[in-house]
């Protein structure tokens, strides 16, 4: 047998080899990725099974089992994907020697006849075709995405439109903003109502204090949003998204509206972890229209009475909990901070849209990582700001036309607590960091000359802080709570109520609303002294922040939505 | 934010990236990290601590810029005084070790085009030194000496150089036509990374996966495409789809330094041509018949670049600013590439086309009058 023909031999073995491992590897990618452990029917009967008797030990040890099997099963794979790299690494090295080799071995080919005259011209001719033809497809691409993406006889943002916004009547005063409880912890997404009032103490099972309590149709996240005689949340699956609302007297279900035909919405819902599911974001009302947005980037604006008014899709968020930022409301404008990207920043913006057509009226990028965080609008420094948090960054936009004010490089984490005002400073919260107050009338970069205060004990990781003015009050997962003066920073007192919060404190006038997962809830003196005032039980699991308005307090549990007030 | 579990949301993080990552790593080499989320130890179980590895030293930077200038300048000597192939292979063997397995791909010269966009648009972003090394040293050598870094020193290249076995020839007219997408997919990744939009050019790297025995598995599967292209279309990703390569091919078009088949007179016997797999031997051309015809095909084509780049600008901008953007620049390219073929620049020898030669020294040992100039008898010849 000849040499060359030795390497050739030696070659095609080795690419036969590197095809076998291959396949053996795709095969078991895919068997993977089709069969797993977390959807096995084993495992979900076992866990549905559990939930329905969950002191059954028989159960837990054999899911442990399952587990087990399930974990070892994955090491092995691992190890074998490991060895089947290594082994392609060696025989892609083996054909490629051999065929270099079998290469050079080749009898050399004739020598190609000389031309004498080489004109080119065809040949150049030829290629400006090409270049012509396939620049008319960029460009034609590029207008049919966009064709596609904002149909030209559908205005923009306004592909369902059942109630024409001409047809709604006036915004109300911004008084009455003020005075309702509009977006996610308050209208200025402070948590604080210091003109409201609330209860002190109540208890499910005695309905002491609870007026009404009422199902909720659909799971979901966020916080209650009140106005008038109207309560308003959204609850979502990764096949269905809702609005709901109810009658802040009676509790009554009155309408419930499904998100539906929203241009550009995706046809699949992004797979999301059930602790954010996919209504995490709270809903923002204007007095006339309530907006709500949820995890698949649908956006939407109905009426008070449940009419379509607008929809769009934002594009689904690259978010790895899924989208949870609320909306944020001002003076005619909904601001949709829009994060999103782990591990680099990838199209997070912050958008302020015409309430009443979805239009936009200004989109900045951002060159952030996703966060949870939601904005605030805030008057300071003779400016209206929009405030966001987000990693590693605390900025603020001009509200008329979306310029970068200030941002400060001050936070840590996965950014999840939202800023307040105090008097005349920001808090924010970097997550199980520290707390800090900014002064908010610098310009550019202000990390190293606008922070005020800051402290480091017992900070939280998801919840935001609530101010009274005087003092600063926050409550960490584990139950810690701390008082600071809002003006120094200096602890007031602290108090561990040895219970997993996870919604925000609240404060209606002087009282200091501090509600625990399990349905334990603490009235506190709103003061700079440690006084419990009340207590309350309810018998759900709370994950969402307070919302005070009308005398009354709200609630939303993962199942019912309770009202609490003087009876 | 809605408050709920931070627990239980890292717990939903943790099965997020398991399922995201546990998709992946059952492919040849991608490596996941947890599938499962750890259990819910009970009993007083201690969950091991955390462990964080240093970073990497300061120094080591320097010695990758240190590294980088020793094989551009060992790469720029092997082309134009050794003007040897056996040592411009070797050292493309040194770069694939060094900065592709070893430095796994990063810093690269490649990605270094975004962090350089992100440095202009964004004042406080800082810009690493050995960053602005990698992107500005490639560059320089380029405007005076050709693309010499893509012959030796870059690990992409160098990987896909290694993998041609049988080259064939691309039709002149689609290598015009595919020529189009370096250029395009550089606007589209200075411009993401510009308006914060992530580092495109990384992410969509399909070789960078083999240095680092990790990736997707669709950007796995590319880059299997590309090494298998790679055997018969000499350095695909280079040619069709490197960004950087784009700008090192307009910076070597003003070289100083150009690469010469041989010192010594052309004999036209087109060997070269036939040597050289990535069709950058530029044949001997006669002036135009009708230098009127030339001339006024030129002004034509001159004239259409403000109309291409208007057409872009306004196909793209429908899709927003962003997109504004990059079709006018997608315009700009594709009139500008039409202009520049209606030259028809005459010339009497084969030449390597700066802008197309990778410097990889082939076509210095077929030619006859190089390796009479050289002493080569035939058996001597050095094979690569």
């Amino acid at each position: 047998m000849s040499e060359r023909r030795t390497w050739l031999m030696t070659a095609w073995v080795a690419g036969l080899f590197c095809a076998a491992v291959a396949a053996t590897l795709l095969f078991h990618h895919a068997h993977a990725t089709a069969n797993d452990p977390w959807k096995s029917p084993r495992l979900l009967r076992l866990q549905a099974e559990l939930a329905a008797s969950p002191k059954d030990e028989r159960l837990k040890a054999e899911i442990r089992t399952l587990d087990l099997t399930f974990r070892q099963r994955f090491f092995r794979q691992r190890a074998l994907d490991r060895a089947g790299a290594w082994l392609l690494l060696a025989g892609g090295l083996l054909f490629l020697g051999a065929a270099r080799r079998a290469s050079a071995l080749r009898p050399a080919a004739g020598t190609p006849p000389a031309a004498p005259g080489f004109s080119g011209e065809a040949e150049d001719g030829r290629a400006r075709w090409a270049v012509a033809g396939a620049g008319a497809l960029v460009c034609a691409g590029l207008a049919a995405m966009g064709f596609f993406q904002n149909p030209p006889d559908v205005p923009k943002s306004a592909a369902v439109t059942t109630a024409p916004a001409a047809a709604l009547p006036e915004l109300p005063p911004h008084s009455e903003f003020l005075a309702n409880w509009p977006r996610f912890r308050g209208p200025d997404g402070s948590g604080a109502a210091l003109q409201a009032t609330g209860p002190v103490a109540w208890d499910e099972a005695g309905q002491k204090a609870v007026l009404w309590k009422t199902e909720i149709p659909a799971a979901g996240f966020n916080s209650p949003v009140v106005w008038g005689n109207r309560v308003f949340l959204s609850g979502a699956s990764a096949e269905k998204r809702e609005v709901f609302c109810f009658d802040a007297a009676s509790g009554q279900l009155l309408w419930r509206r499904a998100i539906e035909a929203v241009p550009g919405s995706p046809a699949k819902s992004p797979e999301l972890p059930a602790q954010t599911g996919y209504a995490a974001p709270t809903l923002a009302a204007d007095g006339r229209r309530v907006y709500a947005i949820f995890a698949n980037g649908d956006l939407a604006a109905l009426t008070f009475e449940g009419a379509p008014v607008w929809s769009k899709n934002l594009g689904v968020p690259q978010n790895q909990y899924g989208h949870a930022t609320s909306l944020a409301y001002w003076r005619g404008r909904l601001i949709v901070q829009f994060d999103q990207g782990s591990d680099e920043p990838s199209a997070s913006r912050l958008m302020a849209l015409d309430g009443a057509t979805g239009q936009t009226v200004w989109e900045k990028p951002r060159k952030v990582l996703g966060s949870w965080a939601s904005p605030i609008v805030v008057e300071a420094a003779g400016k209206t700001q929009i405030v966001t948090a987000a990693p590693h960054s605390l900025s603020a936009y001009s509200f008329a036309d979306g310029a970068e004010l200030w941002k400060a490089d001050v936070l840590e984490g996965e950014v999840t607590p939202s800023p307040i005002l105090t008097g005349e400073l920001l808090c924010i919260v970097s997550p199980s960091d520290k707390l800090l107050a900014l002064r908010p009338d610098g310009s550019g970069d202000v990390t190293q000359t606008h922070v005020a205060w800051t402290y480091a004990d017992n900070i939280p990781d998801v919840t935001s802080p609530v101010s009274n003015g005087e003092c600063v009050f926050f409550v960490n997962s584990g139950g810690i709570v701390t008082c600071l003066d809002a003006k120094t920073g200096a602890k007031q007192w602290e108090h561990d109520l040895g219970t997993e919060i996870q919604s925000s404190p609240g404060i209606a006038g002087n009282r200091l609303y501090i509600v625990a997962t399990d349905g334990h809830a603490w009235v506190l003196e709103a003061g700079r002294a440690y006084k419990e005032l009340g207590t309350g039980t309810l018998d759900d699991k709370f994950y969402a922040s307070p919302a005070f308005a009308g005398g009354r307090l709200y609630l939303r549990g993962s199942a019912r939505l309770y009202c609490l007030g003087e009876k | 934010m809605n408050q709920h579990s931070k627990k239980d949301a890292e717990r939903g993080l943790r099965r997020a990236v398991c399922v995201v990552i546990g998709s992946l790593l059952l492919t040849p080499t991608a490596w996941g990290e947890q599938r499962f989320p750890p259990p819910d130890f009970e009993g007083g179980y201690q969950l091991p601590a955390t462990s964080t590895p240093p970073a990497r030293a300061e120094w080591f930077q320097y010695l990758d810029g240190a590294v980088l200038l020793g094989a551009l300048g060992l790469a720029l000597w092997l082309v134009y005084r050794r003007r040897s192939r056996r040592g411009v292979a070797a050292l493309s063997l040194f770069s694939l070790a060094y900065f592709g397995l070893y430095r796994k791909g990063c810093v690269c010269a490649i990605g270094s085009v975004q962090n350089v966009a992100l440095a202009l648009a964004d004042p406080h972003y800082a810009l690493p030194f050995s960053v602005l090394l990698f992107f500005l040293a490639p560059l320089l050598a380029a405007l005076f000496a050709g693309r010499a870094f893509c012959a030796a020193v870059c690990p992409q290249g160098a990987l896909q150089d290694w993998m041609l076995l049988k080259p064939v020839k691309v039709p002149g007219w689609l290598e015009a036509a595919l020529g189009l997408i370096p250029p395009l997919f550089l606007g589209a990744g200075v411009i993401s990374a510009a308006t914060g939009g992530g580092f495109w050019i990384c992410r969509y790297d399909p070789l960078v996966p083999f240095f680092r025995f990790s990736g997707s598995a669709w950007m796995l599967g590319l880059g299997v495409a590309f090494l298998l292209v790679g055997i018969f279309v000499g350095r695909p990703y280079c040619r069709f789809l490197c960004p950087y390569g784009a700008l090192l091919r307009y910076a070597s078009a003003a070289a100083q330094w150009k690469v010469k088949v041989t010192p010594a007179a052309c004999t036209r016997c087109a060997l070269c041509r036939e040597t050289c797999p990535f069709g950058a031997l530029r044949e001997p051309r006669e002036k135009p018949k009708s230098h009127t015809q030339a001339r006024r095909r030129l002004a034509m084509m001159l004239c259409l670049v403000p109309v291409w780049t208007g057409l872009g600008a306004w196909a793209g901008s429908r899709l927003g600013a962003p997109a504004g953007w990059f079709g006018g620049w997608a315009g700009l390219v594709i009139g500008g590439k039409l202009a520049a073929l209606a030259m028809g620049r005459p010339q009497t020898d084969f030449e390597p086309e700066p802008g197309a030669c990778f410097a990889c020294a082939r076509c210095f040992e077929a030619c006859p009058e190089e390796r009479l100039r050289r002493g080569w008898k035939p058996e001597e010849e050095p094979k690569a």
